[in-house]
């Protein structure tokens, strides 16, 4: 699945179209303009009530590298959707896939990695379909 | 045939229905809602479209405050400081599972995301206490009724939200009563039908519904994920023992720091 794919997905889940009532506390995080980046995993936080990774963003031309800080669904969400606590390790270097936060700190909420095999790791809230 | 014969006839006829149609009804063995249980989503987000609860109107300009913010990219935040959602908002706004275990006079569940969440419903016959410690979840008693579980609950704390969201809600306040219906609509599909009176935010007792999936071709389970884990990461004493320390947390990216 493509990215733009999954972030139209991520959106239909969202409900976008009613982003302006009250839903969820995702509305620190801008769904109408994602972003990718390169970076480096520095360290992985495992908890609840949402898991964040922090990761070195590849410095590029005129940029020096920064620290991110991407947030990211449950424990229990990303278990059920195949992720282990080992599957994003410090050191992994990977593509981001994010809603960036609105204030522009560097950060946002992480919707889809992309490994340098190509592997792409996404979740769902929703376990598929199939497994009912 | 005289009366005392059509009314005998009666009667028999009577007690004959009775017994082919409600007293199986009532013997039925309940359902079996044991189980790994995870919730439907999306129906969480046409509920809280939908069906707002009944505030009081002193209350409307706090929720309308709480909706700007969350459309300015403010979003309030109703779970905080790693506390569970509590009752009702557990049941109403969770993204996470929960087990449920079904053990003589007693249905427990469990839920994820904190490492003390679960509801202790009493099938055994007792009543509340006349005084019951609070909670966040609360004393919950229930009883069948038919296939449908019954559960009465009372004594949950005053700063449990009603929350409508994770952005949007009331903290009860003080003597709030839940009573759910809970009840199977397919074989896996679980509805919890809840009625929350609360005295001190709500004019009239607000009614709603929640939905839940099994997932009988996967063994999910419920995972622990400490949430106060989110404040420590892995570490040394000076003797070199395993520890968790403090972790510095930067000035933005987590939900301590979005405030």
């Amino acid at each position: 699945m493509s990215f733009k794919i999954a972030a139209f997905s991520f959106l239909l889940f969202f409900g976008a179209g009613n982003l302006a009532h009250a839903h969820h506390s995702n509305s620190a995080y801008d769904l109408d303009h994602l972003q990718t980046m390169g970076g480096t995993v520095k360290s992985v936080n495992w908890s609840n009530p949402h898991i964040t990774f922090t990761v070195e963003r590849d410095a590029k031309a005129g940029e020096a590298a920064s620290i991110w800080v991407f947030e990211v669904s449950s424990p229990g969400v990303l278990t059920r959707s195949g992720w282990t606590k080992r599957t994003l390790q410090p050191g992994d270097h990977a593509v981001f896939s994010y809603a960036p936060l609105r204030n522009n700190n560097p950060g946002g909420y992480l919707l889809r990695v992309t490994l340098p095999n190509g592997q792409e790791l996404s979740y769902s809230l929703t376990p598929p379909e199939a497994d009912k | 045939m005289n009366n005392a014969v059509k009314q005998t006839l009666l009667a028999s006829c009577a007690a004959t229905l009775v017994g082919l149609f409600l007293l199986p009804a009532a013997m039925a063995k309940p359902p079996d809602l044991s189980g790994v249980w995870i919730p439907d989503v999306k129906d969480q987000y046409r509920q809280e479209e939908t069906n707002m609860p009944p505030w009081q109107p002193s209350k409307l300009p706090q929720i309308e405050h709480m909706i700007a913010e969350q459309d300015a990219g403010r979003p309030f935040l109703v779970l905080d400081y790693c506390l569970p959602h509590g009752m009702p908002s557990w049941m109403l706004i969770s993204h996470n599972a929960f087990e449920l275990l079904v053990t003589p006079g007693r249905i427990t569940m469990l839920g994820e995301v904190d490492g003390n969440r679960s509801r202790r419903i009493y099938m055994d016959g007792r009543k509340h206490p006349d005084d019951p410690d609070l909670t966040m979840h609360g004393h919950s008693i229930g009883h069948w009724e038919g296939a449908t579980l019954v559960v009465d609950t009372v004594g949950v704390f005053p700063q449990a939200y009603i929350a409508v969201s994770e952005a949007v809600g009331i903290p009860n306040n003080g003597d709030m009563h839940i009573v759910e219906r809970i009840h199977l609509t397919k074989p896996d599909v679980l509805q919890d039908d809840l009625e929350i009176t609360a005295p001190n935010v709500l004019t009239a007792p607000w009614k709603t519904s929640r939905i839940f999936h099994r997932y009988p071709k996967r063994h999910y389970e419920i995972t622990e994920g400490e949430c106060v884990q989110e404040d420590l990461l892995p570490g040394k004493d000076a003797f070199g023992n395993d520890i968790f320390i403090p972790n510095p947390q930067g000035a933005y990216g987590t939900v301590h720091t979005l405030k």
